[in-house]
């Protein structure tokens, strides 16, 4: 026998009645991890949204996109893979954790200095935000940078650092994908306007809400 | 959308005397200061198992409370419910993978989650294994189970994980359109012609006890419960969460002329609490264990679409591809 619903859809799948175990799933079968940024609104600094989990760089965007902005206002988006971004150790809140650590020597620096991206986690719960590009030829000489030019103005939790070119970024000429039509107002709950419809319903038929 | 009703059951890793003290002391302190904790900090066994637990659950409930009012898209009545409906739902899976990234900073891999909830190891939301016979059920839902999960998810925003709180805040943001959604639809259909009111009624009747259930039995307070609370992963008990659903809906209902069916939902003036008949907890633990009327046919759907992309995804993996979990 197989599996009848209430849909009529699910019914036609045939599906068996039983329920199946699987076997685990394959490690990757989920993909690898991407953690992306949004820009809220023009001149805004990039903000940590999230991770998504994508096969490459242009589908971990589109995901991105959907999942990041798909509901709220935003101009921007940038996609780092996780492997990508090195992380400092996490501080007490209201302390700078370029006060307290120890910038280690680098296995290995690039012949030219190359950019990197900086992001700041001011409290923990809050998300990182950007907080410059510095250039430098290895990772702990990119944060001895950012300490300089950014370090100052502390509480600093936290520091993300990412090189450039691992940073997939939404493109000027392509603004207008952020465009919203405005016929997708039904997705606000602004557009729902109830209290007419009972206040009139009330008076006809004298309920009350005790 | 949310899957309330976590039972805290107690693990092997209550005992906290395998805890390192200084680490659990500074553990204890920086909760007590209010700040977040974020996942490369170090936590106590049980935090991290609960936690997970919690998590989990409720990302599977996203994803599997999708599929009763998923069914409707089709058969909503006009375009513009159709659209909404669909928005409301692309919604609900999104937040699972919010939810499942959230977890995983935790330890256990989107692919081991998913894995126990096909082989019924995980639950969900035990609301979701009751039908939506009708288009008034799939309304009921947008409302009731929203509402019910608002008022889950608002006080678990305020936990002590950090990437758990980030999901929870833009979730919230989301899910304020759901319910203005629902009770939008409820209310269209209370103040429309007698065969409308009928079915709202009718789905009302239908959902109540499953409405009751939602946010799980009384919670037994024991050292376990006070650990958690006091380390802000559980924010509110079962009780306080259905007490203050049932403050701010039975109102509600009862303005557009519905009726509760339960003769015994009364406010006590005095006491300031709801009264009502104690659901069922024999059906709901039978439920929840498998014995539902749709706990195979979410589990089927469910299976068959992981199942139907598996080709696509191998051929869409990079072979140098190396798992990281994700930052925060």
């Amino acid at each position: 026998m197989s599996l009848k619903s209430l849909d009529p859809r699910v019914t036609r799948l045939n599906l068996p009645e039983e329920v199946l175990i699987i076997e685990p799933k394959q490690e990757l079968d989920q993909f690898e991890t991407y953690e992306a940024f949004h820009q809220k609104k023009e001149g805004a600094a990039y903000t940590y949204v999230g991770p998504v989990h994508a096969p490459n760089e242009d589908v971990a965007f589109l995901f991105a996109k959907e999942q990041y902005s798909r509901r709220f206002a935003c101009v921007g988006i940038w996609v780092a893979r996780t492997e990508h971004i090195q992380v400092t150790p996490y501080t007490n809140d209201g302390e700078n954790v370029y006060d307290m650590m120890r910038v280690e020597e680098p296995a290995g620096r690039s012949e030219q200095p190359e950019a990197y991206e900086i992001f700041h986690l001011k409290k923990r719960g809050k998300a990182h935000a950007h907080a410059g590009r510095v250039m430098a030829t290895s990772y702990q000489e990119a944060l001895q940078e950012a300490r300089k030019q950014y370090g100052e103005k502390g509480p600093i939790v936290n520091v993300w650092v990412v090189k450039s070119k691992h940073v997939l970024q939404s493109a000027e000429e392509d603004k207008d994908m952020w465009t919203t039509i405005p016929e997708k107002k039904y997705r606000e709950a602004i557009a729902y306007r109830v209290m007419d419809k009972i206040t009139k319903y009330k008076e006809e038929n004298q309920t009350t809400a005790q | 959308m949310y899957g309330g009703g976590n039972v805290f059951e107690a693990t092997k890793f209550d005992d906290l005397q395998t805890e390192d003290p200084a680490k659990l002391a500074e553990f204890e302190a920086r909760i007590a200061r209010g700040e977040k904790i974020e996942p490369n900090d170090w936590m106590p066994q049980l935090y991290r198992k609960q936690l997970i637990r919690m998590i989990e659950q409720h990302a599977h409930s996203e994803i599997i409370g999708a599929l009763p009012e998923g069914t409707w898209i089709t058969r909503a009545p006009g375009f513009r419910r159709k659209m909404a409906q669909m928005a409301k739902v692309q919604d609900e899976v999104g937040h699972a993978q919010l939810l499942y990234s959230a977890a995983e900073t935790l330890g256990k891999t989107r692919e081991q989650m998913l894995t126990d909830l096909i082989n019924g190891k995980s639950k969900y939301s035990n609301v979701f294994n009751y039908p939506a016979f009708t288009w008034a059920d799939s309304n009921i839902i947008s409302w009731l189970i929203d509402a019910g999960a608002i008022v889950n998810q608002m006080a678990n925003a305020k936990g002590s994980y950090g990437p758990y709180s980030r999901a929870l805040e833009r979730i919230c943001a989301e899910e304020a359109f759901h319910l203005k959604y629902g009770h939008d639809a409820v209310v269209h259909m209370a103040t429309g012609s007698p065969k409308q009111r009928e079915m709202i009624q009718a789905a009302l009747n239908r959902w109540w006890p499953p409405i009751m259930t939602f946010f799980g039995p009384s919670d037994k307070m024991s050292t376990h419960t006070e650990t958690l609370m006091r380390w802000k992963v559980k924010m509110a008990s079962n009780d306080e969460c259905r007490q203050q659903f049932l403050d701010m809906y039975v109102p509600k209902i009862w303005e557009l002329g519905l009726t509760v069916p339960d003769p015994n939902l009364k406010k006590n003036m005095e006491t300031g609490q709801w009264e009502y008949t104690e659901p069922d907890w024999d059906e709901f633990k039978r439920v929840i264990n498998g014995d539902g009327p749709c706990n195979a046919e979410r589990l089927a759907v469910r299976r068959t679409a992981e199942e139907r992309g598996a080709w696509v995804r191998r051929a869409l993996l990079n072979p140098k591809a190396k798992y990281v979990k994700p930052l925060a």
